[in-house]
């Protein structure tokens, strides 16, 4: 067993863990935070993207000792309790979320291109989530939640954005 | 309450309630779930295609964290045999143990389960156990199943043939005999699947004290769930309980019961400890659920203008080696046989079908399971145009059955009212401009650009009305509606959200009968103790009919009761009073009036102040029965730029002009389309489940089996017809199937009107359309000569 110690979503964790614990693994069941979904555990879907260091990873192809000393963010560390940050909120208005499986990798993915690129083009944004597997919408409702994001993140004196 | 106060009336594209959750990593999937001492389930499976199994656990038993190891002689005295005695005429029913006992049927065949305190320990066990394979010869595919020579997968299915069925429709051979011409091919659609991102799963919990059984589970029909595991473990069906938490998608795939859900439930019955099993991906593409993989010979008489006189259709299935519960692909031909014409008048027409077993996974329920009706008519009825010399629009518009027509009887005996195929076709010509286009395309092709327009329509059962259910095995939906002490509603159904959004559409339904929010009601769904029966569940596009026909008449049940208690106590008959936002008034006095609050508080708490026959709460349960549920429809027109170069293909505009009658929630509607659209461009462009000649599977990972991304489908444009002036009441049409059954034959029609060649196969790789070009040549360069 290893020690490992990590900022998840700004506060300091640390457990034991085997080294072929995978990353998405310890957030799930060592941490409990399973917003952090694993549809394939073979690096394609994308359904576990996290942010490390502010960049997206998959945390199934990452085991978790791989992770210390770093900063993690999952979906759970995106807003508030009972809040909503202004991806998710565009999420919601656009409808880009069935079954809601991809949605936490997509939301980070969706974070990650954000922070490097805070007026992305249409292809810029379908480029950029080609690494996250949604099977439900059709990414049309992705798209328009993504750039609805960033124009409002854009705005000088963004309105509350968060409704519920 | 959330956003305008408009947001929630049916018809508005209210922001979904169940949202919050999964946007904040709140949902509950079932492998979020857990319970005290959860024990973890893993599957060894057979490497090879086809063999006779000797098998040796027992190093397994003893190795680190095992709970227990099971073979299937260890199960025979708490799992039957797996069987489910389907009243299909003409089927044989195949009948195995849910793990291979002497014999594995394909690679992926589960041959020994591994309980242990995780999942980690569980696979590290499985490494212990010693399977010794003497192969037999490979059943790879229908061609070889269908040799004499060929070994039989079941002893009770000699030919590998379980399924054989024919009918006939009209005067047939007549119609053939007096056609100017007729016109047959053989399509092929090839092997692909559901894949949803969440993939099989279950937790068991086995209270041995009571007897009780509770199964959550990734799956929608826990009523049929429910009582194929209580037959198979041989518990009272009332001591087991299906409790389904989100769900990460479907598409039909998670519908039949597996092998793998009654062995989860065996082991926590066997070791007394709750067992989760969460399928992984290479098992979800194993064994998961395979769809689509047949062929349908469809020949066409027709006059030399075009008129359709009869189709001759014949379909082979191949099943692959076991049949998820209860969901034979023999069911699905049911409906198939009834929408071989689909909107077009066909007078006479024959069916026959043979489902086939090879080596491969199983074959179940995927979007539209009787898809290659839609795929194949549409691609023969441009073939025909092309041989006739027609454009593919008016060989559709000389046959498509106009309104002035209807109600009209088909072939097969049931009507067809109310659809409006024709309107989305023309509709869909006028935005689609073809003029413009054919010049676009052959200026382009003076450039040495290859582009291509497609075209297809069809209608989708949704339910179909009367006599469709009754001919294609319909059935009815009960839903329960009660006012809670908060003066809230809840609705309970027998839907299963899974992406679909009901838990905000029924609300918005149910919200509509009592002028409340549309987040004042709560949809409760998923859980056998709670909500009405239902053999389906979710499935068939029937949520939009089904779903809230039954929750309104539910809801309309309470609300009388709620008048009708108001009006004693306001001293008002119940015509004179209005139930609007949440409130009872005197229509003459609207100062006069009693809250549902304090309605449903009254029945709850204060019954003594009450009419003696007051009932104890305000409640109500009603069933729909479909009958007045029709038919959606819709027109999908493709546009297409091939690669010469790469044999590469670009959906240049998608458009779909659709009616599904009254929308509940647009935006729920044209997520349902796009995303079917979307699984049907990955059918034909990207995904192919291969096996190669042995019967051996090569698409273990979605790096293999390809999945389309956001940088593969187009921006689909939706057009809505909208209820027809003057129409009835609110008739909401499900759309859940459509995109995935039309966009096929949208996508190989303008294919095929790019190559200049036919196309009688359903996946179109870059490889394919390399080998067209070269075929037909022109005046496009050779990629292999650069």
């Amino acid at each position: 067993m290893e020690s490992v110690e990590l900022m998840v979503n700004g506060v300091r964790r640390e457990g034991r863990v085997e080294p072929r614990r995978t990353l998405a693994d310890f957030l799930r069941e060592e941490l409990g935070l399973t917003g952090t979904h694993v549809g394939c555990e073979q690096g394609a879907c994308g359904a576990c993207t996290v942010l490390l260091d502010g960049e997206p990873v998959y945390a199934c192809l990452l085991f978790a000792v791989q992770a210390r000393g770093h900063e993690i963010t999952t979906v759970e560390g995106l807003a508030a309790p009972g809040e909503l940050d202004p991806v998710q909120d565009a999420f919601r208005r656009c409808h880009a979320l069935q079954c809601g499986f991809c949605t936490p990798g997509m939301l980070l993915a969706a974070h990650g291109l954000l922070a490097d690129d805070p007026d992305p083009d249409e292809a810029d944004i379908r480029g950029a989530l080609a690494g996250n597997i949604c099977r439900c919408t059709g990414y049309q409702s992705i798209v328009a939640a993504v750039r609805l994001a960033a124009a409002e993140r854009r705005r000088p004196a963004a309105p509350e954005g968060a409704a519920r | 309450m959330t956003g305008e106060p408009e947001e929630g009336r049916i018809g508005s594209p209210a922001r979904r309630i169940e949202d919050p959750r999964l946007l904040t990593g709140r949902g509950r999937y079932v492998a979020d779930l857990t319970a005290p001492h959860l024990a973890h389930a893993a599957f060894l499976r057979s490497t090879v295609p086809h063999a006779r199994i000797t098998v040796d656990a027992s190093a397994a038993r003893t190795a680190p964290g095992v709970i227990a190891v099971f073979t299937a002689a260890d199960l025979a005295g708490t799992l039957g045999p797996v069987r489910f005695d389907a009243s299909i005429p003409g089927m044989t029913q195949l009948v195995h143990t849910a793990l291979a006992d002497d014999r594995v049927r394909l690679v992926g065949d589960p041959v020994a389960m591994v309980v242990a305190e995780s999942r980690y320990l569980a696979e590290d066990a499985l490494e212990l156990i010693e399977v010794r394979y003497d192969e037999l010869p490979p059943v790879p595919d229908v061609a070889t199943a269908l040799d004499p020579a060929a070994p039989a997968l079941y002893d009770v299915a000699p030919g590998n043939v379980p399924y054989h069925d024919s009918a006939r429709y009209g005067d047939v051979d007549g119609a053939f005999r007096s056609a100017d011409r007729v016109i047959g091919r053989t399509l092929r659609q090839h092997r692909y699947m559901a894949a949803p991102l969440e993939t099989r799963g279950g937790l068991a919990v086995h209270e041995p004290a009571g007897g009780e059984l509770t199964y959550h589970a990734s799956a929608h029909a826990p009523h049929l769930m429910r009582m194929v595991l209580a037959a198979h473990l041989r518990l009272p069906p009332h001591r087991v309980r299906v409790v389904v938490p989100d769900m990460g998608g479907s598409f039909g795939s998670k519908w039949g019961i597996t092998r793998e859900d009654l062995l989860v439930c065996a082991a926590a019955v066997r070791t007394g400890r709750p067992v989760r099993w969460i399928e992984d991906r290479r098992e979800n593409l194993l064994v998961g659920g395979h769809a689509r993989d047949e062929s349908l010979h469809l020949e066409a008489a027709v006059r030399a203008d075009g008129t359709l006189l009869g189709l001759r259709a014949k379909l082979v299935m191949d099943i692959g080696a076991y049949s998820v519960i209860p969901m034979n692909p023999a069911f699905f031909t049911l409906a198939l046989r009834l929408l071989i014409p689909g909107p077009y008048r066909v007078p006479a027409y024959d069916f026959e079908v043979s489902t086939v077993c090879t080596n491969k996974g199983p074959y179940v329920a995927y979007r539209g399971p009787w898809a290659v009706e839609t795929w194949a008519r549409e691609v023969l009825l441009d073939i025909v145009a092309g041989e006739l010399g027609l454009a593919p629009e008016e060989i559709r518009r000389r046959n498509l059955v106009t309104p002035a027509e209807q109600p009209y009887r088909t072939a097969a005996g049931w009507r067809l009212d109310g659809t409006r195929a024709p309107a989305t076709l023309e509709r869909a010509l006028e935005l689609a401009d073809l003029t413009r286009f054919r010049a676009e395309q052959r200026r382009a092709r003076e450039r040495g650009e290859v582009l291509g327009f497609g075209l297809a329509t069809f209608i989708e059962p949704s339910p179909g009305g009367a006599e469709f259910l009754a001919m294609s095995g319909g059935g009815k939906e009960t839903a329960r509606v009660r006012v809670e002490p908060t003066g809230e509603v809840s609705l309970f159904t027998s839907q299963i959200p899974h992406g679909q959004g009901h838990e905000t559409t029924l609300a918005q339904v149910v919200a509509a009968e009592f002028g409340l929010p549309y987040t004042a009601v709560r949809v409760v769904h998923g859980d056998t103790d709670a909500t009405p029966f239902s053999m389906v569940g979710t499935g068939g596009s029937r949520a939009a009919t089904f779903g809230s026909g039954a929750a309104t008449r539910a809801a309309r049940a309470v609300r009388d009761q709620v008048l009708r208690l108001a009006g004693g106590m306001l001293g008002a008959p119940a015509d004179e009073l209005e139930l609007a936002g949440g409130r009872v008034y005197v229509r003459e006095r609207p100062a006069t009036g009693l809250s549902m609050v304090q309605l449903a508080g009254m029945v709850s708490l204060a019954p003594a102040y009450l009419p003696p026959d007051t009932p104890t709460e305000l409640a109500a349960t009603a069933t729909y029965d479909g009958a007045d549920g029709g038919f959606a429809q819709a027109t999908h027109c493709c546009w297409v730029r091939v690669d010469p170069g790469t044999g590469q293909v670009e959906i240049t505009r998608y458009l779909v002009v659709e009616d599904c009658g009254s929308m509940i929630n647009p935006a729920v509607v044209e997520g349902q389309i796009r995303g079917g659209t979307a699984q049907g461009v990955g059918g034909v462009l990207y995904e192919r489940l291969h096996y190669d000649e042995a019967a051996r599977p090569l698409t273990g990972t979605l790096r293999d089996y390809l999945l389309p991304t956001a940088a593969d489908v187009p921006p689909i444009e939706i057009v809505h017809l909208g209820p027809e002036p003057g129409a009835g009441p609110p008739d909401h049409r499900g759309v859940g199937e459509g995109g995935a059954i039309c966009a096929p034959p949208a996508i190989t029609n303008a294919l095929s009107d790019a190559l200049g060649t036919e196309i009688t196969q359903q996946s179109v790789t870059p490889s394919f359309v390399l080998a067209a070009l070269r075929k037909a040549g022109a005046t496009l360069a050779d990629p292999l000569d650069r």
